[in-house]
Formats: C-alpha cells, sequence, structure tokens
C-alpha cells in the first residue's frame, strides 16, 4: 500500500456520510486490544484463574507434616469445589482438628466424609474428631459451596500446635 | 437489591463485549451466528437470574434492563458524543468503484461480503458499477449504484 492510500485512508469524507476517521481509529484499536484482552482472559481461565486449574489448586502442610489440605485458591459463588484435610497422628487414635477463621460464612459444606465420630462449635469454625487408621492416617473430603463474595481466612490446627492457614476467594 | 444489580451488571458486561466484536457481530444472522446467539442467551439468563425463580425476581431483572435501554436512547438524544460511543458512525469502504483496503482490513471484511451486499441490494455485478458502500453502523453493508 502506498503513502497517497494510506492518507486516503484516514480521510474523513462529508459524502454521502459524514464520517469522523480519527474516532473510527480509536474504536478499531480498541477493538483490536479488546481482543488481546479476551484471548488473555481465556488462557487465565485454562490456567485456573476462576478455580480449577494450576493457579488455583493449592496444597499446604503443617511444618511437622501432622496436618495438610488440598484446597482451591478461587471459587464462584454458587459453584461447588473439594476440600481434603490430610491428618497424621498415633495409630488407631482418635485425631482432634479445629477449622477456625471465617470461611464458614463464605462456604457451605455440602458434604463432609467419612462423618467425623464427634463435632463441636468453636468459635467461629468448628472442631472435628476422626478416627484414624492403623497408619495413623485419616482424611476428610469436603466438598464446599462458594456463597460469599471475597476473600475468606481458614485456619486448620490440632491440639499438638500444627497449624496451616491459607486464604480463598470467591468470585461473584 | 441483587436483580437490578446482576441486570446492570450483565449489560454493562454485554455491552462491553459486543463493542469489542464489533459492529459486524450478529449483524447479518447465519446458522452459526444463530447458535451462538443462543448459547449467549443461556450462559446470561443464570447470571441473570441466580438461584431465584420468582416472578418479582424475572420482572425485575426485566424493568432493569429496559429501564437501562430506554435511559440510554434518551442520553443519546441530549448527547451526541453518548450517540456517537454507543452506536458509532458509519464509514465508507468503496469509493467509486476503488476499495479502501485499509479502512476494509480494519473492518475485518473481504471484497466477497461487500460484492454479495452489492449483489442482493442492487443487483451488482462488478466493483466499478458501485458508487459507494458503506459500513453502517448497525454492521450491514450498504451500496449505492453508480448511474
Amino acid at each position: 500500500m502506498t503513502d497517497q492510500d494510506e492518507q486516503d485512508d484516514h480521510r474523513s469524507r462529508q459524502f454521502p456520510v459524514r464520517e469522523d476517521m480519527v474516532f473510527q481509529h480509536k474504536v478499531w484499536r480498541f477493538e483490536r486490544v479488546g481482543w488481546y484482552v479476551l484471548v488473555l482472559l481465556v488462557i487465565l481461565t485454562l490456567l485456573g484463574l476462576f478455580s480449577r486449574g494450576p493457579l488455583s489448586d493449592r496444597e499446604l502442610y503443617s511444618s511437622d507434616g501432622s496436618v495438610g489440605v488440598e484446597y482451591q485458591a478461587f471459587h464462584r459463588n454458587g459453584s461447588a469445589n473439594a476440600m481434603t484435610i490430610r491428618l497424621k497422628g498415633q495409630p488407631n487414635a482418635v485425631l482432634e482438628v479445629e477449622l477456625g477463621g471465617d470461611w464458614l460464612e463464605g462456604f457451605e459444606v455440602q458434604a463432609l466424609q467419612p462423618p467425623p465420630m464427634r463435632s463441636a462449635g468453636a468459635g467461629q469454625g468448628m472442631t472435628l474428631w476422626v478416627q484414624a487408621d492403623e497408619r495413623g492416617q485419616a482424611s476428610l473430603y469436603l466438598s464446599l459451596l462458594g456463597e460469599g463474595f471475597g476473600t475468606y481466612h481458614s485456619r486448620i490446627a490440632t491440639p499438638g500446635g500444627a497449624t496451616v492457614s491459607f486464604n480463598q476467594f470467591i468470585f461473584p | 437489591m441483587d436483580s437490578v444489580l446482576r441486570a446492570a451488571a450483565m449489560y454493562a458486561a454485554l455491552m462491553l463485549l459486543f463493542k469489542i466484536a464489533g459492529r459486524r457481530s450478529l449483524a447479518e444472522i447465519t446458522t452459526f451466528d444463530f447458535v451462538l446467539l443462543m448459547i449467549i442467551g443461556e450462559a446470561t439468563q443464570q447470571a441473570l437470574l441466580g438461584d431465584d425463580f420468582s416472578m418479582t425476581n424475572a420482572l425485575m431483572v426485566i424493568v432493569t434492563l429496559i429501564a437501562i435501554d430506554v435511559g440510554f436512547s434518551l442520553l443519546k438524544l441530549r448527547s451526541q458524543w453518548v450517540s456517537r460511543l454507543i452506536d458509532g458512525g458509519p464509514t465508507i469502504i468503496v469509493e467509486d468503484g476503488k476499495i479502501l483496503r485499509g479502512r476494509m482490513r480494519h473492518a475485518r471484511l473481504i471484497e466477497a461480503d461487500i460484492m454479495e451486499a452489492a449483489r442482493s441490494s442492487q443487483g451488482i455485478e462488478t466493483l466499478e458499477q458501485i458508487k459507494f458502500a458503506i459500513i453502517e453502523r448497525n454492521g450491514k453493508i450498504s451500496v449505492i449504484a453508480k448511474e
């Protein structure tokens, strides 16, 4: 394309319609940049920015390894995600774990498996007692339905002093 | 409260998305566009209503959407600037039988699109017979034939 043609493209015509090519070029630039943003959003979604993906899958263990948790850092309002709590203690013992923080205000616990032997309220959270197997391990599987919006803090602790704490974000 | 916020947020998001998509999108409904439109509708419906299927909620969402729509059209009457921002302006892409290639490329059109519009609206056979071809604000191509 020659410079002459380039000039011609940018000149605003007054007939048969009144054009504003300066504005039109801004619109086209907006469309182009917008397209890049859409592609970026698709890639981020695939990576799990809006839950379920490498960016969102998290795994945490306490320093002595007696409490561990697998969770999603990002949730969406109205969708359910899994959370797994792993406990390690004496063989065949009853293990106590406290789920604290304000997370129960943002999440509804839809399922909790296996059912704990006993449970009790503990401040904002709750305390659960679960039976460990012969290797001293116990796992709790939770299904969490995101109901709030924003950041919620969770803290999982055992009486032995092992603690993991983390934040979860719920998108609207 | 949240039905109004939901409707307003969805209106704004869809407005922005269709501005990014440009004038051409969904202007000429092909079979695929029709399917796309239905999928967008289905996806939007959930977000608009949430888990509240009451009649009040449905009505409030519709009332909000229509109120925003009428509000914008009133605003467009008063302000040239708003009108241009929302509806855009027409662009000439063929002038005296000559295609303005740079513009055509920016508008994501090819020559076949222009000739299709020329044939269907004016029965025009060649590019030379076109005096003006204009992309209208709604994305349709209107063609003016030479005398």
